[in-house]
Parts: structure tokens; C-alpha cells; sequence
């Protein structure tokens, strides 16, 4: 069974009195364990669908399924509890965490808020989250704008699989990182799929990245699934006309070598 | 290969509450007139301090050391306003570089520490450091010094920033801010410089140009924006363009048309690119000439083909391996999933 | 640069905080030097300035010692000050930041109360509230805060609004942080700068507002105000102004330095955190 199933989800934004639809009948699922991987143009509509699979925008129509339950229908303390299942990492990490957090704080709260440890038992989960994902403990009591951009990225996916998620929505996650971090990064993460069984929805405008990563891919194009499939057959011989501009505009650094010798 | 400009032990320090940062460290290296370079690195690698260094645009807060030397063709220099007497201060230096500039003349100017217009010392001239074909490595001057001519940026070198939106000004129509870059560094009247203007945004693409004269900012979307940027950029005829991440804010698609047309631009109007960029698939995509900055400190420079297919050093190595691109091998191994 | 060493390089400020720590000297003071009843009489009536050395400021009307006056009276001021603005602030913060965070219904009916306050003048609120419900010193202090909590309300308002769309806030969601927990603990202390940032304005207005009050009248009764010394110096303005003219200065000098340290400390903290 999938663990998240979306079906004809829509969002519409009002503009200038008209309703545009920002999200127009989008269906597709995730099961335990996979990388579904989200690409489109921007304005396709990337991002809203990781906002609205994580109900931090509510949508007009349609229907999230999420590890067997109706996840729409959650709301208050029910929602809150069931969100320790689902988590995100944003793509800036400066801007994902409170400017006045330490590093401790923001693990420290998951935990507490899913009473996953005891208050004395917390700083020594805290220790054991930071070394997960390759940083040292002494880490916690820095500051969050002390440390470098992609520690502070590995702390985030700290902090979200600080509550045991079975689906991490990556926005555009490595996007902003140097291609040197990139790569343990995403190293960090295929680690983790591996170990825990945790399903990524990985949302990316880089193709290259998802081909690299991903099981299946989705691609979107003003809204609506222009195509769907396994990642390396949609992305090597894409059939839409946005999967075959997306491909063509991708930067190739061999295709250099083979036509200017000079 | 003809220089447009020299950087010579080129040092950029910040001063930020009370301690230095060195942003770049004896920076050497040539641009060429008409070429397309390209400056790649990771962020704190100094690419962008070199990109503003060069434009003139580095913040007050900035303490520089050594210099950059423009050989402007002379059509461009004779609109300079170079006081006469600081001609004769540069000419010991004139024999070298002039029988390599063919069809331009010399103008040296000197970013020194503090801008300092005033003290004119004819030592410092003829102190140039070039009379050894420009290529003698000397120390970098601390002293407040003079500089003779100093491109203007807009008219010399024009400048695509990043984000599209912060280089706009949000409550001034696109026709006005083209018309204006035209009517400052051209002189012409508002009649030509909209003419001109309305050519530009015809140059750049951008969808009924009639109507984008009166549109603002917002109204456009972030590629067009940039197109606007651009044909800002290029609206006084400069020798020299610096585009500094231009694509970087932008999707995928609309980056290589973005690249297309600065490739276009330059072609057709015989300009000099600056590329900044942090990846070096897009750099390889455009460049002719690869600069690989890391720290503060230029790693190396070669032609696009010889940093792509034999880097000389680990680093460039490393960043070409880092690169994903779409026949990089999978790091997913697929057996997992059903395990 | 430390924020201390940047603070005393600005003059200003510097006046301002050495104003403010002699006002903060005299109301710790009081009771220490001029122990007793300020309001006994410890002399005879009218005595001028400088005549007598045990009555440096002279006496007033009822021959009290104007000197102990100032000093209680600097105790009042400064206290229903501080304490109105304290008010003032939090409620201010708290409302603005409940209105901005929850959006809706709630941020409605919020404003719509914000702007009825806002729409009556505030010292012609304080003067109906404490004519109402009778002159005591935690009345004042309401009554001030009444009349000035809506500026700090709008300024939180208006910066929660543009933090409640910032990633953190939405990265506390995904958590499955309580929204309370959210608004006060993520939003609020984010919102604060620019409301803080008032403060020494409503300080400094909040102490003229008492003085106005206990001018007319409406002050605490049973404690020395500088407003009331004043207003009773006003029936013998002619043969004695300094009755007047002392607790004025002292009047103009605490609220000048109010504003001074106030703006010093804004002014270095901004400064700070344009850099970072």
C-alpha cells in the first residue's frame, strides 16, 4: 500500500478578482521507502503541493492520503500529532530556522512537543541526532547563524528525523548549497532512506540531481502532471513537450568536450 | 590576444566590526578584449568581490591593494574625463603595451585605497610596474594613489546583477530606466534615448515592446525582468559586460534563454563577457576562457576545454566531479527499494 | 564593537543615561535621605531657596520641604512611568501579535478595538477613567496605558504579519508546534525590536501624562506628584515661581533624559543588528 496517495488535489489563488488555479487535478502516490522526486518550471506549482501535502495551505479540492488515513480530515491536536510522521526540509536553512535559535533548541523541540524523551533524557538525544547526521555534539550550543550553511542543512534534516518520519518533503533541499556540500548531502540522505526506510518527496528544478536520486519522477507544467515515471527513463527520453525543454535546457559539461576541441 | 584589462595582485579586504576579512588575495589575471570569461567558485570564493572590483562597485568599507589597468579603445577613452596632465605620466608604459594594443591607446587607472583624486604624483606613473610587459609581479601598493581614468560603469562596463528585482527600481517604468542609462552616458534626448530604449527591448526579446515601455517592474516575470536588466546594462554601448549569477535566481528553462541571449548580445555587439557563476557546466556552456576561484585565491585559469577535459589542479577536480549532471552515475541503487 | 562601547560613544545618549541614573539615584534615595512624611511641615511657609541650609529648595504653601518633595516626587513619576509603558507595551505586543498571528475574525474584531481607542484622545480617556473610578496610583497607571497601548499593538501587528510567512514559522508547524507556543515563542520575541523601539517615547509621554493628571488633580492623593507641586505652586505663581519653576525643570530633565537613553539604546541596537 502507498504511504501518501494524492488524488485530483486543486488549489486556486484568487488574482485580480479571477481564480487561477495554481494546482489544476494532480494525482500521483509515494510508497514506504522511495524517492518521488517533483520538477517543473517555476510557477509550475512545485512548492504549493509540498505546502499543501504538509496542510500548511489547505486546498480546494481533493484528497491526501496519508499511511492509511484521510489527512485532510485531522485537524488540531490530532494533526499536530500526526505530523511527527511527516516532515520538511526547506531549502534555505538560515531562513528555516527562528534567527534566535541555538542548534540544541531546535532539536530539542520535536522531541518535547512529541514527548519522544524525557526532559533528562533530551540533551543526550540532541547529541545522538547531531552524530546521525555526521556533526559533532558539541555542536548544540552554537547558535544557528554561527554555523555554516551546510552544517546548519544537516541540522535540519536533523531535526526532522528527530520524531521518525515515514516522509520527508525536501523543497528544493541541496538547491542552495555549494556542489562540494551537495554531495554529502545528498550522500547524508540516501544514507538515511537506506536505514530508516524514509520516503522522500524531493522537489528540485535540477534534473541532473533527480536522475541521480530518485525512484520515480513527477513533471509538472502550469499546474498539472505533464508526465510521470521512472526517473531515468522519463528524464533520458522525456515524451512531454515541458519534459523535453526541461531536459534540453539542462547545462552539459561533456557535450562541451565533444564539440569544441579547441 | 589583446587585453581590455590587467588585474594585478589585486587584494580586496572588508572591514566588518572591527576585524578584516580578506576577500580576494593577489589576484592576477588578464581579461581580453572580446572574449567570454568566465569566474567560477562556491560562495566565499571572492568571485563576486572580482566582478564589483572591476565595475568600480566595491563598498566604501572596502580597503583594495594593487590594480587594474584598462586599455580602452580610443574612441571610448576620449569621452574620459582624464585631466591632460596625467597623460605624460603614463606613457613610459606606452611603447610596451602598444605595439600589442593595435588600434587602441593605453589609459591606466589604478584602484588604490583610498580614491583620492587630488594627489597627482608623477612617480607613481612611471612606478606603473609594467615596463616588464606587464607581467612582472610587484608589490601591492598600499599608498593612496591616483588613478588616471577609471571606466564608468554604465557607459564602459555594464553590470546584470542577480536578482532582477532588487536591480529595478520598482516605481519607475522599464522604458524610463533604459531611456535614462541611454540619456546619462550618450547624451541624447529623451525622444532618442525611448527610441533606444524600445530598440533595446526589440535586442532582448521581450514580448511587445511598445507596451513594456510603460510597464513596471512587477508586471513582468523573473526571466523578463532580467532581460530588462540586461538591455539596461547594454543600453550606453559598453566594452564590457559583467553578468554576476544573472541566472542563478532563475528556473531552468529560462536560464539557458537568458544565456542564449547574453551569447547573442555579446556577438553581436563585440563586447567582452565577465561570467560569474558558480556552476561550471553553465560557465563551460558559454565561456571561452575558465578563471576557478576558491577563497579568495585564483586556483586556475585556462581555456574552457583545458579546465574541463585536463585541470591542472585537485580542486577543479573536485568541483567537476561534484557536478550532477544528466549522465552523472546514479547514486541510487534501485535493488533497495524492495528489500 | 561591543553595543556598551557604541552606546557611550554617543553623547546624547550619554547625557541621557547620567539624567536618567540621577532620577533613579533621587527616587532610591528618598526615603534614605528625607526620611518620614514628605508631605509633613518642616518649616515655616515660603521659605525661598537657598535661604536655609537644612531646607536647601525652600518650602512651599504649608511650609513642606520642597527638596523631599522632589525627591518622593521622582519616585512616583518615575514609577508610574515605567510601569504604564510596561503596560502599555506588553498588552500592546500581546493584542497585536494575537490579531497579526491569527488573521481572520479575530485580527477584525482586535483592530476594530485598537482603532476605537486609537480614535479617542488619550489623555481625554485617562482623565474620564480616572474620574470614574477614583485617583490612586495603579488607577493612573491604567488610565496612562489605556490611552497608549494601541501604537505599540499596530507596530506588532505589522511585523508579525511579514515574520508569520517566513519559513521558521512554517517549519514550527511542521513540528507540530501549538500555535500559541508558535505566536509567542517563535513570532513574539521576532516581532519585539521595532516595538521596543518605542518604548522611550512612551516612557517619557507616559511621565508627562501622570503629571498632567495630578495637575488637575486626579493624581494620587496621598503621594507627593511632581504635576501636583506645580499646581499648587500656581496660586502663588507671583510671589513664589520656584514653587513651580523646580518641579518643571525636573519635569522637563527626566523626560529629556528618558528619550535620550531610550533613543541611545535603539540607536546601538539597530546598529547591531544591521550588521548581523
Amino acid at each position: 500500500m502507498s504511504l501518501l496517495t494524492v488524488s485530483n488535489l486543486t488549489k486556486r489563488y484568487r488574482r485580480d478578482k479571477k481564480a487561477i488555479a495554481a494546482i489544476d487535478d494532480v494525482s500521483f502516490h509515494i510508497d514506504p521507502g522511495e524517492t518521488l522526486a517533483l520538477a517543473g518550471p517555476s510557477g509550475s506549482g512545485k512548492s504549493t503541493i509540498a505546502r499543501l501535502v504538509l496542510r500548511l495551505i489547505e486546498p480546494d479540492a481533493g484528497r491526501i492520503d496519508f499511511e492509511g488515513n484521510d489527512f485532510l480530515a485531522l485537524s488540531g491536536a490530532a494533526l499536530r500529532a500526526r505530523r511527527a510522521r511527516l516532515q520538511m526540509v526547506f531549502q534555505d536553512p538560515l531562513a528555516a530556522f527562528n534567527p534566535r535559535a541555538t542548534v540544541a533548541r531546535v532539536l530539542d523541540d520535536p522531541l518535547r512537543i512529541h514527548g519522544i524523551a524525557s526532559r533528562s533524557e533530551r540533551p543526550r538525544r540532541v547529541a545522538e541526532l547531531l552524530e546521525r547526521v555526521g556533526l559533532t555534539a558539541d555542536l548544540a550550543t552554537r547558535a544557528i547563524h554561527e554555523i555554516s550553511g551546510g552544517q546548519r542543512q544537516r541540522v535540519a534534516i536533523a531535526r526532522a528525523i528527530a520524531t521518525k518520519p515515514s516522509l520527508i518533503v525536501l523543497d528544493e533541499a541541496v538547491s542552495a548549497l555549494d556542489v562540494s556540500v551537495r554531495g554529502q548531502i545528498l550522500d547524508l540522505l540516501l544514507d538515511l532512506q537506506r536505514q530508516e526506510r524514509i520516503a522522500y518527496l524531493f522537489i528540485s528544478h535540477d534534473l541532473g540531481v533527480i536522475r541521480a536520486i530518485a525512484h520515480r519522477v513527477v513533471l509538472l507544467d502550469a499546474g498539472q502532471v505533464a508526465e510521470s515515471g521512472d526517473a531515468r527513463t522519463v528524464i533520458d527520453a522525456p515524451q512531454s513537450a515541458i519534459g523535453k525543454a526541461l531536459v534540453a535546457a539542462v547545462p552539459r559539461l561533456n557535450r562541451i568536450i565533444r564539440q569544441d576541441p579547441t | 590576444m589583446t587585453a581590455l584589462a590587467t588585474v594585478r595582485d589585486l587584494t580586496v579586504t572588508y572591514r566588518r566590526d572591527g576585524s578584516e576579512v580578506a576577500a580576494l588575495k593577489s589576484i592576477s589575471l588578464d581579461i581580453a578584449a572580446g572574449e567570454r570569461l568566465a569566474i567560477i567558485g562556491e560562495s566565499g570564493s571572492g568571485k563576486s568581490t572580482l566582478a564589483l572590483a572591476i565595475a568600480g562597485l566595491l563598498p566604501a568599507s572596502a580597503s583594495i591593494g594593487g590594480r587594474i589597468d584598462w586599455f580602452l579603445p580610443s574612441s571610448q577613452s576620449a569621452g574620459a574625463k582624464a585631466p591632460p596632465s596625467v597623460l605624460p605620466d603614463i606613457s613610459p608604459s606606452r611603447g610596451e603595451i602598444g605595439s600589442s594594443t593595435v588600434g587602441s591607446s593605453p589609459t591606466a587607472s589604478v584602484v588604490g585605497e583610498s580614491r583620492d583624486k587630488g594627489t597627482i604624483s608623477p612617480l607613481e606613473g612611471e612606478m606603473s610596474g609594467r615596463t616588464e610587459g606587464g607581467l612582472v609581479e610587484r608589490e601591492v601598493r598600499k599608498s593612496p594613489f591616483k588613478q588616471s581614468y577609471i571606466p564608468l560603469p554604465g557607459r564602459d562596463i555594464g553590470f546584470v546583477f542577480q536578482d532582477p528585482s532588487a536591480s529595478l527600481d520598482p516605481v519607475m517604468t522599464i522604458g524610463k530606466q533604459i531611456a535614462e542609462v541611454a540619456r546619462t552616458h550618450l547624451g541624447l534626448t529623451w525622444l532618442q534615448a525611448y527610441a533606444k530604449a524600445r530598440h533595446l527591448l526589440e535586442r532582448v526579446r521581450l514580448p511587445d515592446p511598445d507596451s513594456a515601455l510603460q510597464a513596471f517592474p512587477h508586471q513582468l516575470s523573473g526571466g523578463q525582468k532580467q532581460r530588462v536588466a540586461i538591455a539596461a546594462a547594454i543600453a550606453a554601448g559598453p566594452k564590457l559586460l559583467i553578468a554576476d549569477e544573472a541566472t542563478s535566481a532563475l528556473d531552468t528553462i529560462v536560464q539557458a534563454e537568458i544565456v542564449a541571449l547574453i551569447r547573442r548580445l555579446v556577438a553581436e555587439d563585440g563586447m567582452t563577457l565577465l561570467f560569474i557563476s558558480h556552476d561550471i557546466a553553465l560557465a563551460a556552456e558559454l565561456a571561452e576562457r575558465i578563471a576557478v576561484f576558491r577563497h579568495g585565491r585564483l586556483v586556475e585559469l585556462g581555456t574552457t576545454a583545458q579546465i574541463i577535459n585536463a585541470p591542472s589542479q585537485a580542486y577543479t577536480r573536485a568541483l567537476l566531479d561534484a557536478h550532477i549532471g544528466l549522465d552523472a552515475k546514479p547514486l541510487l541503487n534501485r535493488a533497495e527499494l524492495q528489500t | 564593537m561591543s553595543p556598551l562601547r557604541r552606546f557611550l560613544r554617543a553623547p546624547e545618549a550619554v547625557a541621557g543615561a547620567i539624567l536618567l541614573a540621577a532620577l533613579i539615584a533621587m527616587a532610591l534615595s528618598a526615603s534614605l535621605l528625607f526620611p518620614g512624611d514628605p508631605q509633613a511641615i518642616a518649616g515655616p511657609a515660603l521659605l525661598p531657596p537657598f535661604q536655609d541650609w537644612s531646607l536647601p529648595l525652600g518650602t512651599d504653601r504649608l511650609g513642606r520641604n520642597v527638596l523631599a518633595e522632589l525627591f518622593h516626587g521622582a519616585r512616583t513619576s518615575l514609577a508610574v512611568g515605567l510601569a504604564a509603558a510596561a503596560a502599555a507595551l506588553v498588552v500592546g505586543a500581546v493584542i497585536g501579535t494575537l490579531a497579526g498571528f491569527a488573521g481572520g475574525l479575530v485580527d477584525e474584531v482586535l483592530m476594530r478595538i485598537t482603532d476605537a481607542f486609537q480614535t479617542v484622545p488619550s489623555f481625554l480617556l485617562a482623565l474620564a477613567f480616572v474620574s470614574v473610578v477614583g485617583p490612586s496610583l495603579g488607577v493612573v497607571v491604567i488610565a496612562i496605558a489605556l490611552g497608549t497601548w494601541t501604537g505599540p499593538s499596530r507596530v506588532a501587528r505589522a511585523e508579525v504579519l511579514s515574520i508569520r510567512e517566513r519559513d521558521y514559522v512554517a517549519g514550527a508547524r511542521v513540528i507540530g508546534m501549538h500555535p500559541m507556543a508558535i505566536a509567542f515563542r517563535e513570532v513574539l520575541p521576532n516581532a519585539l525590536p521595532p516595538v521596543l523601539a518605542m518604548s522611550s517615547v512612551i516612557v517619557a509621554a507616559a511621565i508627562l501624562t501622570e503629571a498632567a493628571l495630578s495637575f488637575l488633580g486626579l493624581g494620587d492623593p496621598n503621594r507627593v506628584t511632581w504635576g501636583g507641586m506645580i499646581s499648587e505652586g500656581r496660586t502663588v505663581l507671583r510671589t513664589a515661581p520656584f514653587l513651580s519653576i523646580v518641579p518643571g525643570i525636573a519635569l522637563v530633565l527626566t523626560v529629556l533624559g528618558v528619550y535620550l537613553a531610550g533613543e541611545g539604546i535603539v540607536e546601538t541596537t539597530a546598529v547591531r543588528r544591521g550588521l548581523s
